[in-house]
């Protein structure tokens, strides 16, 4: 809820509490003036200005010394450069201690890990310094990464994570392969987010793991005899699933329900992403650049890293089964868990799949997505959850789209098949849009009830 | 960092190494040199050392002066002896095939693309492309200070033994 938003809904709601006895008149008038002082909200607002003043400030500087680069003394050149960045970190201690703008201390600060990026790829031209250069960009992160540590700044661990996303993009693609060192930078982000309950940063590293697993997906080296892309997006399932079900642990707890909501959402919507993928023909066929290899079971890597995450997420549901404490469980939980268990078999199945069978394994996957989809729109409408319904909603219209295209490109004729096609997905459209909306008001609905 | 590269600078014995242009179309890109020197191909079976190189292998390549330019006499695995004059480098690539010019012929040897981190070199605005468009009888070369351990900085660049470009602190 807005903040606005949030204070008119209190000011109509504290009368009502007064009366009722729960809040003295006292504690009203202290609850709504805490609330409508500056010092409560966060504003986006003079943030926003305050970092626009300092880039345009450093921008002007950098233009100003930039013209006359080439005649300063390389020693000039490196006082310039460590004086910006000291400059920056000072003053932004100075705001930041004293509490006279925490704002300005706050862009001052993202400032000077922006200097400090600069400053390394300056000292790679004074020096002609010609190394691996993701590893510039790398040091530039763990800058921030340990700026945010110690300042305890929000703004400057939001940076770090844009900026560990630009260097797994640069290894990745720069050089071909996954890049697995990501991940070890990426757990260090976590601490930081679960101690201070940054939301912002939480959404974004968990955008960031996601960005990092469909590199991934791009950089396997495809030649390999086996057909490593199918077993990587199993894996990915199963993880995402995990962490679908780590959220749905937190929610038990009252430390960790913060982080319940974003959890369950980004791991719903990559393991459904990821089982979206498996549904191809194609991929289930395996060697997509070689067709006349036949596929092969999975490496003895492959078992036992899907098998190690299978028991992990069993562990998990066992966990969070005991911790839950409802004596009915409701019908859609059992036949969500036969679904999954469903889905479970066939992956493990499909590892030792070899030979021509990879099309008969897409039709049973393919069913089983259609059944899960509509098995989410239940699991949201009974759990209140919209993003599930919307997720369910935007995999089902995909898989439908996509099924259509795959089937009957080559069955119909091509007029017929556009025509076809747009029929379909005007009619569709229109009763799928009619449906999410019918079940996201009713949501709506009976949570105002509620409250 | 720096201090390192400013030791190497400062320290390190100054030799003077051939650049070859390999594709003159992409020598410079923006503003700055890309060098290739022509101790960044080496032919194992032409030197003394080791003959088993693979891809990310560090390396290290003895340096003997001949004449005006340094030439290699060895490449190994092993660190030299500190005394030898030598430089630290990666190997890029490993082909087995190397094309012989006279023959026209692909000829079967092993041949080792070497990077040594002296390969950019960063030249004030616009003067990049006066570099690449010189004239035929122009020679460049550059003069590299190498430190006792093989790391190596570049200080200088010659057109035609005059020095255009010098790296100094102050």
């Amino acid at each position: 809820m807005k903040h606005a938003q949030f204070q008119k809904s209190l000011e109509k709601e504290l009368p009502v509490w007064e009366e009722k006895g729960w809040v003295t008149k006292q504690n009203s008038e202290s609850i709504l003036e805490h609330v409508g002082s500056s010092e409560s909200r966060f504003n986006l607002l003079a943030f926003g200005i305050a970092v626009l003043g300092v880039l345009l400030l450093g921008s002007g500087i950098i233009t100003y010394f930039a013209a006359n680069w080439a005649e300063m003394a390389k020693i000039t050149k490196l006082i310039l450069l460590f004086s910006a960045m000291y400059v920056s970190f000072a003053c932004a201690g100075y705001f930041l201690k004293t509490d006279k703008s925490p704002m300005l201390g706050q862009a001052l600060l993202v400032l000077g890990v922006i200097i400090f990026g600069a400053n390394i790829m300056l000292i790679a031209q004074i020096y002609h310094i010609d190394e691996h250069y993701p590893n510039g960009v790398l040091f530039w992160a763990l800058g921030g990464l340990v700026t945010a540590y110690l300042m305890k700044s929000h703004a400057v661990l939001v940076l770090t994570i844009a900026l560990s996303v630009l260097w797994t993009s640069l290894e990745t693609f720069g050089f071909n392969h996954i890049h697995f060192w990501y991940l070890a930078i990426w757990v260090t982000f976590l601490p930081l987010i679960y101690f201070r309950r940054w939301n912002f940063a939480l959404h974004l590293a968990l955008i960031a793991l996601i960005i990092w697993s469909i590199y991934s997906f791009f950089g396997i080296d495809y030649r390999d005899q086996q057909i490593t892309q199918i077993y990587l997006v199993q894996l990915y399932f199963v993880l995402y699933l995990t962490l679908f079900l780590i959220g749905m642990l937190c929610a038990t707890t009252n430390q960790l329900n913060y982080f319940a909501k974003p959890l369950q959402n980004y791991g719903a919507f990559a393991a459904l992403l990821s089982f979206y993928i498996l549904t191809f023909p194609e991929i289930q066929r395996g060697f997509r650049y070689f067709d006349d290899h036949l596929r092969t079971q999975a490496s003895t890597v492959w078992l036992a890293l899907t098998f190690s995450a299978l028991v992990l997420l069993v562990i998990l549901a066992i966990w969070h089964r005991s911790r839950v404490t409802t004596k009915e469980k409701p019908k859609y939980l059992i036949y969500g868990q036969f679904l999954i268990a469903a889905v479970v078999l066939l992956i493990i199945f499909n590892l030792f799949l070899a030979g021509n069978y990879g099309g008969w394994m897409a039709i049973a996957l393919n069913l089983l997505f259609f059944a899960g989809m509509i098995w989410l729109l239940f699991a949201g409408t009974h759990t209140n959850n919209r993003t599930l319904i919307n997720l369910a909603f935007l995999f089902f219209a995909l898989a439908l789209i996509t099924r259509y295209f795959d089937t009957f490109w080559s069955l119909l004729n091509r007029s017929f098949f556009f025509m076809a096609g747009g029929i379909i997905l005007i009619i569709g459209g229109y009763f799928l849009e009619k449906q999410r909306r019918k079940l996201t008001a009713t949501i709506a609905s009976s949570s105002k009830q509620v409250i | 960092m720096i201090g390192m590269k400013q030791w190497t600078l400062s320290t390190g014995t100054p030799v003077l190494l051939e650049t070859q242009p390999i594709d003159p179309r992409s020598l410079f890109r923006g503003d700055y040199v890309r060098l290739n020197y022509s101790i960044s191909n080496l032919k194992p079976s032409e030197l003394t050392g080791d003959d088993e190189f693979k891809k990310h292998d560090v390396i290290y390549v003895t340096l003997k002066k001949q004449k005006k330019y340094c030439v290699p006499q060895s490449v190994t695995h092993e660190a030299p002896q500190e005394n030898d004059l030598y430089l630290k480098g990666t190997i890029q690539y490993v082909s087995q095939h190397s094309w012989n010019q006279e023959t026209e012929t692909s000829d079967e040897i092993t041949n080792l693309q070497i990077k040594y981190g002296i390969e950019n070199y960063f030249v004030p605005e616009y003067e990049g492309l006066e570099l690449e468009r010189r004239d035929n009888d122009q020679v460049v070369d550059i003069r590299v200070a190498i430190d006792k351990y093989g790391r190596s900085g570049i200080k200088a660049v010659l057109v035609n033994d005059i020095i255009k470009y010098k790296e100094t602190l102050l």
